[in-house]
């Protein structure tokens, strides 16, 4: 029997009955969709900015109030356990060096408990899918508690400082031919620059800008008439305007930026006089002027890839417990321990985003890093299953070209290397393990050495799979098996 | 908003809601004669006649994460993709079992295999079989294993193997094993090893 032989009648209609409802609902949508963003800007993200790092975390439009997954708002200051008890939501967290606290939740209730004491949040707490969210207006508050620090809130660019807080520039305009405008701050910045006549533009999307002065300045210069600072989506931009086409220059490594007028364009290169002697350099010429670039500094970091997200779940650990959010808590431990052994390491995914298996290979090859490492969690066996990738020996040299569906091949021996690191150190914590050849997406398309690990539950109870002392062990085991084989796995060049 | 907006927006609503529900009936009603169709498959499948024949059946466990070696007997057919067809389906029978040493889901079958050649297999199981598979890198693994192993030991030419869902080829099986390959029995024999 072929296999078009069991197709049904219905199967050619049902695609065109399902696009036209499609079709309507969109339009439906759109128009209801077109309305409401007339009224309320639709929120997205909400940018943290502390002392180890900053990062974005997404919002979410719950009965017309912002509110931000509780998880994902702490997991990236500390170790998070988390879990719902009935309508109740347990949450433990500890932040890095710090000690542990303890807050509770109830669904559809706004009075809480945060560190023993009871805490009343401005909505209803918001239970959904075994995720907890509180309201947006909560979350300043809820992190001073919980981390014993200070925290301030920007609501109109959705920026949340916490620790060590705001750094305030100062502007400074000297007047001369032509007025500078001096930009200090209290530590180096790294601002995208967008220039056009008559305006510089910079934008800071990491560091935790805020003007020290009022927000709006103008100058009656004949060249910088203003700047103006605005924040926005978890972002701070600062414009500088002119009469004249401006240029921005960094200086004090990287605290100040001086603004001034950008220089005339050179004459057109007809108009130039020919050179005396074309073929000889100038003996006293500026050194750098005629130094080739320098190649780029070799570099060791590992990316570390949390496996599936948005619809794909991947596998369901426990009803409540997805594989998604397990791997991903998971990834954020490995990368805290390695940071910890003075290695730098990159989150393939940082939040709930869908990504294809040939858009993780894609990425994780463009970023060039000395190891891939894929987490992935299950219910099936017991401990921990390193993997590398099933594949024919090939005998490829990492260099030459490779082919997409086996380009693992040619990193097999030093990918199988930090399986056994990997094991070793799980066998020295006594955490069972089993090391495979696994075929495995997209494991066998990275150009580095790789491996995955799947972590199943330490015990019968599977809800252990997420403890913070389970995880602890294995991103710890992970770490050290990585720092014990760091010198044999080549640092690349970016 | 207008009142001719709300009045378009209602009928818009009305017609949308009533093609939704159009559409999920007509999606129901295709799997249950996808349903049909596959019981009429396996009532029209050829029946075999002789003496049970003992095969070898590489066994999953995902307790203790293991493919063990196990023999059964089985009527077998004598053209040989129906034999390698019929040892699969002893396979899957004993994962369909409860209680099962390694769960798939239920109403997982194989719809064909297909013979390329002397060495190449391609096994086409149902939708069912991939849509229901518990998810995992090692659960997965011990399938595709555990479907190489098993029809390399019944016939030995069998070196290349290629499963198919529903007649397509799948980017992976239920999110992690790899299905837009060939499999090869001499590394999957590797595999077998680890699993012992």
């Amino acid at each position: 029997m072929s296999p078009d032989s069991a197709r049904s009648p219905y199967s050619a209609s049902f695609p065109l009955a399902a696009s036209a409802a499609v079709i309507i609902l969109l339009a439906v949508l759109g128009l209801h969709r077109s309305n409401l963003d007339a009224q309320t800007p639709a929120p997205n993200q909400l940018t943290v900015y502390s002392p180890q790092t900053t990062y974005s975390v997404p919002l979410l439009d719950i009965k017309g109030q912002t509110y931000v997954g509780l998880v994902e708002l702490l997991e990236p200051l500390g170790a998070v356990d988390a879990r719902p008890d009935g309508k109740k939501y347990k949450l433990h967290f500890t932040a890095a060096g710090g000690r542990p606290e303890e807050a509770q939740f109830t669904d559809g209730k706004d009075k809480a408990k945060v560190r023993g004491d009871n805490y009343k949040l401005p909505a209803n707490f918001v239970l959904q899918n075994g995720r907890g969210y509180v309201p947006l207006a909560a979350a300043t508050n809820l992190l001073a508690k919980l981390l014993s620090t200070q925290a301030e809130f920007h609501a109109a660019g959705r920026r949340l400082f916490v620790g060590a807080g705001v750094e305030r520039f100062t502007l400074e305009l000297r007047t001369g031919n032509p007025s500078r405008l001096l930009i200090g701050f209290p530590s180096a910045v790294n601002p995208t620059i967008a220039t056009e006549p008559g305006r510089v533009r910079f934008t800071f999307r990491r560091e935790p800008v805020a003007a020290a002065g009022p927000d709006n300045v103008t100058y009656t210069d004949p060249l910088i008439t203003g700047a103006s600072f605005s924040e926005h989506d978890g972002i701070a931009e600062l414009d500088i305007t002119g009469n004249a086409p401006l240029m921005a220059n960094f200086a004090d490594n990287g605290k100040t930026i001086i603004v001034t007028a950008a220089p005339a364009p050179p004459p057109p290169v007809a108009e130039q006089p020919p050179p005396a002697a074309a073929t000889q350099s100038a003996p006293n010429a500026p050194a750098s002027a005629q130094q080739p670039r320098q190649p780029p500094t070799p570099r060791f970091f590992v990316l570390i890839d949390p496996a599936h997200g948005g619809s794909d779940i991947g596998a369901a650990v426990s009803p409540s417990l997805p594989e998604k959010d397990v791997v991903l808590a998971l990834a954020r431990r490995v990368q805290r321990e390695l940071a910890s052994r003075g290695i730098a390491a990159a989150l393939l995914r940082t939040n709930d985003a869908a990504i294809s298996l040939d858009q993780r290979a894609a990425s994780a090859n463009a970023a060039r890093p000395a190891l891939y490492v894929a987490l992935h969690a299950a219910n099936t066996g017991r401990g921990v299953h390193v993997f590398t990738a099933l594949l024919p020996a090939a005998n490829l040299s990492p260099k030459s070209f490779l082919p997409w569906d086996t380009a693992q091949a040619a990193f097999l021996d030093l990918s199988g290397t930090v399986a056994g690191s990997v094991a070793a150190e799980l066998d020295a914590r006594k955490l069972p393990n089993t090391t495979l050849l696994a075929p495995l997406r997209p494991l066998n398309n990275i150009a580095a050495p790789a491996i995955a690990v799947e972590i199943a539950p330490p015990s019968d109870k599977v809800d252990d799979i997420a403890s913070a002392s389970y995880q602890d062990q294995v991103a710890q085991s992970i770490a050290a098996g990585i720092a014990a084989v760091r010198a044999k796995l080549p640092e690349v060049r970016p | 908003m207008t009142r001719r907006i709300v009045v378009i927006f209602a009928v818009l609503l009305v017609i949308a809601l009533g093609l939704a529900s159009y559409a999920v009936y007509l999606k129901r009603k295709v799997a249950r004669d996808e349903d049909l169709a596959a019981q009429q498959q396996l009532a029209m499948a050829p029946s075999a006649n002789g003496p049970p024949t003992p095969v070898t059946l590489y066994i999953a466990s995902d307790s203790d994460a293991t493919l063990r070696k196990s023999q059964m007997s089985v009527v077998l057919p004598e053209e040989r993709s129906e034999r390698a067809r019929a040892v699969l389906r002893a396979l899957f029978g004993s994962y369909l079992q409860s209680p099962s040493p390694h769960p798939i889901g239920a109403g997982a079958d194989v719809r064909d295999v297909y013979l390329l050649g002397d060495d190449t297999a391609v096994v086409d199981t149902n939708s069912v079989f991939a849509d229901k598979h518990p998810s995992g890198v090692l659960a997965e693994e011990l399938t595709v294993a555990s479907i190489v192993a098993t029809l390399n030991a019944n016939d030995s030419k069998i070196a290349r193997v290629k499963i198919l869902v529903n007649g397509q080829e799948r980017e992976t099986l239920a999110g992690h094993a790899d299905l837009r390959r060939f499999y090869l029995a001499g590394n999957i024999g590797q595999v077998v090893k680890d699993l012992q």
